[in-house]
């Protein structure tokens, strides 16, 4: 089979098991996701949708199956993990900021220790997507000076500084108060809008339905449901996602 | 004939202390800087992925612990000459027992540290492609270094207080020194009171300088 690498998915994954111990958390997955595709994943919290994403990067490691990033299998002993690692970009739920570095720091230590640029190049660029996550005047802060929603705007600078070719989002706004919600969505529109190829793990409806491509259901560790979001949300067939959509819009 | 204490005889005898204070001092010193190499390496050997590093960091750390430090010091000076065929001088031995007491102290606090950052910095540290050593030097050291500082203080205050059980292998340090002067002019009160103030100033003064560097730490990393 020979398929044209702009036709090959970006992230490719196949039967995906994944177990802690001796539970069954993935229960085989396949998934495929081109370039620029925006993918929202639901579902009730415990349903695995976490870990999917944690594969993608291997900061969780696979029970069997197989994934490919951009061509690069990641079980292939001669896959370099950190290249594809950086690569990937993610953000987390809880930022994990580094806490000792001020916020240009945060951003360019990527490209200093990984991409070997100089300060100089780095601290450009870091101040340019600074500048496009609304945060230019903070580049001097530490994280603990910035509010939840700076904080997370900041970690989405310190993934974008790397270029990714796709951004894994894992709950990007579930710890932010209500109103610190908007600022980090609104970042994450202008990078749908760019093309980035993205990943999102979220409770956040609007977002799926506004900026998705495709929005898929995962629960008791497997793809209930998928599809574009007008369909998913309009008429879904499946009762667990009737259940779920239900309990989420009532609050 | 009642006891009658003479304040003269504490300030005759520190001068007579210069040297076992200064034996003491050098003692700490190079102990505790040898036991910091070995407290860091054996403390990442005790989290690291291979599991014969982590069993031999645990099984030395557990014998030093198990073990008083008196006995440590007699077994590597008499002990392990005999056995070996090479004599050491006390102050060798002195400087060994403080290095590998200590280091194992401290490799359980560098442990400590290390495992009370939270797992979601290294997996940010990963996840923009940096490697598990830049990880550990750039993103968890820094961070669990600050979190070491105290306890390494409490450390560094028992084992100069520890160096005075080097007495057993016949350094002529501190309280040794003042032995000798007990033997002489049989003023035990006075100059083990002497010792102790001492004793006091030094481990004071660990706590002082301690204090200022944690404080000059934090107030750069987080303003």
């Amino acid at each position: 089979m020979t398929i044209k690498k702009d036709e090959a998915p970006m992230i490719e994954i196949r039967n995906l098991h994944k177990k802690f111990g001796e539970t069954e958390v993935i229960k085989g997955i396949d998934l495929s996701i081109r370039q620029g595709e925006v993918v929202v994943i639901l579902g009730p919290s415990g349903s695995g949708k976490s870990t999917v994403l944690r594969c993608i990067n291997r900061l969780e490691e696979l029970t069997s199956g197989s994934i490919t990033v951009d061509g690069y299998d990641l079980y292939d002993a001669q896959t370099d993990i950190n290249y594809v690692r950086s690569e990937a970009g993610m953000v987390f739920q809880q930022f994990n900021l580094f806490p000792h570095l001020s916020v240009l720091q945060n951003v360019t230590i990527g490209l200093t220790k990984v991409r070997r640029k100089s300060k100089a190049e780095a601290e450009g660029i870091a101040l340019k997507l600074l500048e496009k996550v609304g945060l230019p005047d903070k580049a001097n802060s530490y994280p603990d000076q910035l509010s939840g929603g700076q904080k997370q705007r900041v970690a989405i600078a310190r993934s974008l500084a790397m270029s990714p070719k796709v951004i894994l989002f894992d709950e990007p706004t579930s710890a932010l108060d209500p109103e610190l919600v908007g600022e980090v969505l609104d970042v994450m529109k202008k990078l749908a809008t760019e093309g980035m190829t993205m990943v999102v793990v979220t409770h956040e409806m609007g977002f799926a339905r506004e900026v998705a491509d495709r929005v898929i259901f995962i629960d008791q560790g497997v793809i209930q449901e998928e599809g574009d979001p007008a369909s998913f949300f309009t008429n879904p067939s499946n009762p667990r996602l009737k259940d779920f959509l239900g309990k989420v819009v009532s609050h | 004939m009642a006891f009658q204490f003479k304040s003269d005889v504490m300030w005759e005898t520190l001068p007579l202390l210069t040297h076992g204070i200064e034996l003491t001092i050098y003692l700490t010193v190079a102990g505790l800087l040898f036991g910091f190499i070995i407290g860091v390496t054996s403390g990442l050997a005790r989290i690291s992925r291979n599991p014969v590093l982590r069993s031999v960091s645990l099984v030395y750390i557990e014998i030093i612990r198990g073990t008083p430090m008196v006995v440590q010091a007699l077994f590597l000076y008499f002990g392990v000459p005999l056995a070996a065929g090479v004599r050491i001088s006390p102050i060798t031995a002195g400087v060994i027992t403080i290095a590998v007491n200590s280091g194992a102290y401290i490799a359980e606090i560098v442990r400590g540290a290390i495992e009370s950052i939270d797992p979601g910095q290294a997996e940010a540290g990963r996840s923009i492609g940096l490697t598990r050593m830049q990880t550990m030097i750039h993103i968890i050291w820094p961070q669990a270094f600050k979190r070491m500082i105290p306890p390494l203080g409490n450390q560094f205050i028992i084992s100069l207080k520890d160096t005075s059980l080097l007495t057993v292998i016949g350094v002529a340090e501190l309280t040794r020194q003042g032995q000798e002067i007990v033997a002489v002019n049989f003023r035990s009160f006075e100059v083990y009171l002497t010792i102790a103030c001492v004793y006091l100033c030094m481990t004071l003064s660990i706590a002082k300088v301690l204090r200022m560097y944690e404080r000059k730490l934090s107030s750069r990393s987080s303003r």
